[in-house]
């Protein structure tokens, strides 16, 4: 845990503090995104933290101690530190770098050849071909992977990531940001993410902490931050399509209802009777395999379902065939197949099973809805 | 070709001229090694002090060095010969061997050392094992010059008692012997363009391996 308690940074000749008497602590294992315009003090906040910047007054704890008991050198060594620039030494190879932390904790050959391999396996490169290669050898989002292995070398319980996405193209990031959070998934450190990209931060933070001017203007998860921007700067940086945003924050499978029908294939002369028996809105078609190939809203059934012929319903009903969801895509995806096939109602997927319905009434009640835990 | 036949016939003073030459050379640039290269570094930590230090270096080589000798050796410590000598040389080199040193450290790029540092290695480590690696080959350019340097202003001293090639020079222009100027200037040119070649080949070794490998 990371507790920062009324900490001021003056820079030596400035008259404005850079960070300004900011409380903020971060929790075992959480990840919290610092953003906010560029000179705001995320840098220098960060940079407290390792103590390569002293604070000009305040304390910052970690897991309850007082940083300034520890050496600096002995306290960097046990966190993970990764900057935008990289850094990797040129006259090095990328073992060499990687091996960076483990040689100055004294670690024998072996077990460093060992971890470096496995670090480069971990952040999807091949050890055999990238291990004795030079940085200037790599490509930008191959030398990121590097930077991020070689924070992680020692398995430290902390990393501090100073905008580490920043430098490389939108694919590669948005590539290095997914595999990241997979990582940090099976890893759980506490981590002190700086960007400024509001994008990343609702995708990269358990908890996101916006700056203006060196002052903390709010902390929250995501969801909080994009439901109750607490003034207008806030509302202003996260801008105006905040909700659609929050879209973002949200699997399917999480606001998916159950009230859905079936019917099968040869059920089709009945499906009227049938889906005004079952009382739900939606009913999806079944082959004889059980698979879902089709939808056939109720509305619509009620309003020329019996004069349709058993082969112009079954057409009706395919029209829908696409209408399928998986139940981990997120709200913002089946916003864009609910438009994109212009239908109502979209069949969640679990695997080939079907698992719920979720409507654009249920898309637009979460996105409307202020807070919910 | 009178030169050559000339140099044949008195080769073994000639030889010896030499080998006082070489003999300043290298206790004037070993000493300059020893004394400039941790100033350098030292001053590499310290703007203020870089500032100074450098402004020194700057004026000691603006001195025309007939100018530097003669003065030295109205120090009564100093006086005629050596040491005089070998204290100008080693104030010339200030220059080329501390400020290479300096912008060496200086043009290591900014994020290495803030990435080293935020991975808990101490200035000293980062100093041994990315500074001076990085800077080797800009050091080496200073250690280059400085020895070009020395050959050529060595040969000054004669004028203050080293009995080196320079003297060729200064007793060939007393008695006017052409053959005697010419052969000792050719011969310190000579020297000068050989050891500047020899370690420009040196120079580009000193390019770690790292940065001469492109991708591709
Ligand atoms: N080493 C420094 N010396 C003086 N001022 C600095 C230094 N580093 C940053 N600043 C100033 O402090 C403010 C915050 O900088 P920084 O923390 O780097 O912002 P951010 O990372 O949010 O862009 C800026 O106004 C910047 O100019
Ligand atoms: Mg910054």
């Amino acid at each position: 845990m990371i507790k920062l308690i009324n900490v001021t940074k003056i820079y030596a000749g400035q008259k404005e503090p850079a960070v300004r008497e900011l409380n903020l602590t971060v929790e075992e294992g959480e990840s919290c995104v610092l953003v906010g315009p560029s000179g705001c003090g995320k840098s220098t906040t960060l940079r407290m933290i390792n103590r390569l910047i002293e604070p000009s007054s305040g304390t910052i704890l970690i897991d309850g101690k007082d940083i300034r008991e520890t050496d600096p050198d002995q306290l960097r060594m046990g966190i993970g530190y990764v900057i935008q620039q990289i850094g990797l030494l040129p006259h090095r190879t990328v073992a060499e770098n990687i091996a960076i932390v483990p040689r100055l904790y004294g670690w024998p050959k072996d077990k460093i050849k060992e971890r470096t391999d496995e670090l480069l396996e971990l952040v999807g490169l091949d050890p055999e071909t990238t291990r004795s290669k030079y940085p200037a050898q790599l490509s930008g989002g191959q030398m990121q992977r590097v930077g991020v292995a070689r924070a992680m070398a020692v398995d430290p319980p902390i990393m501090l990531m100073d905008e580490p996405f920043g430098a490389v193209d939108p694919i590669a990031r948005n590539h290095l940001q997914d595999e990241f959070l997979r990582l940090q998934s099976l890893m759980r450190k506490t981590i002190c993410f700086v960007t400024h990209d509001i994008n990343e931060a609702i995708k990269m933070g358990d908890r996101i902490a916006i700056f203006n001017r060196g002052e903390l203007v709010q902390h929250g998860s995501p969801h909080e931050i994009l439901s109750n921007p607490v003034n207008e700067f806030v509302r202003d940086f996260i801008g105006y399509d905040r909700v659609v945003k929050k879209l973002s924050l949200c699997r399917v499978g999480a606001i998916a209802r159950k009230d859905f029908g079936v019917i099968r294939e040869s059920e089709l002369p009945a499906a009227a009777e049938i889906m005004r028996k079952q009382q739900t809105e939606v009913s999806f078609l079944l082959d004889h395999l059980g698979a879902p190939g089709g939808m056939l809203a109720r509305k619509l059934i009620e309003k020329q379902g019996a004069a349709l012929s058993p082969g112009a319903l079954k057409e009706l009903a395919q029209k829908g065939r696409e209408a399928f969801i998986q139940e981990d895509a997120l709200l913002r995806d089946a916003l864009s197949l609910l438009f994109e096939l212009s239908v109502d109602y979209l069949g969640v997927l679990r695997g080939e099973t079907l698992c719920g319905v979720v409507s654009l009434a249920d898309i637009r009640e979460y996105a409307a809805g202020k807070e919910v835990d | 070709m009178s030169i050559v036949q000339y140099f044949l016939n008195n080769f073994s003073f000639i030889s010896k001229y030499a080998a006082t030459h070489f003999s300043l050379i290298f206790g004037a640039v070993l000493i300059s090694l020893l004394l400039w290269l941790p100033v350098g570094v030292l001053i590499s930590r310290n703007e203020k002090l870089a500032n100074t230090v450098l402004g020194i270096a700057n004026t000691i080589y603006c001195i025309p060095s007939l100018a530097l000798f003669s003065f030295l050796v109205t120090i009564p410590a100093f006086g005629l010969g050596r040491k005089s000598a070998l204290l100008a040389l080693v104030l010339y080199a200030m220059m080329p061997l501390v400020r290479n040193v300096y912008q060496g450290i200086k043009i290591v790029d900014k994020s290495v050392i803030e990435a080293a540092r935020g991975m808990g290695m101490n200035s000293w480590r980062i100093l041994r094992e990315i500074q001076l690696p990085l800077a080797a080959p800009v050091i080496f350019a200073g250690f280059r010059i400085t020895v070009v340097m020395t050959t050529g202003v060595a040969a000054i001293a004669a004028y203050i008692g080293e009995k080196n090639l320079g003297r060729l020079i200064t007793v060939g222009l007393n008695g006017y012997n052409v053959e005697m100027i010419v052969t000792g200037a050719l011969l310190i040119a000579l020297i000068a363009i050989v050891l500047d070649t020899v370690l420009g080949f040196f120079e580009r070794m000193m390019i770690p391996r790292g940065l001469r490998i492109r991708r591709g």
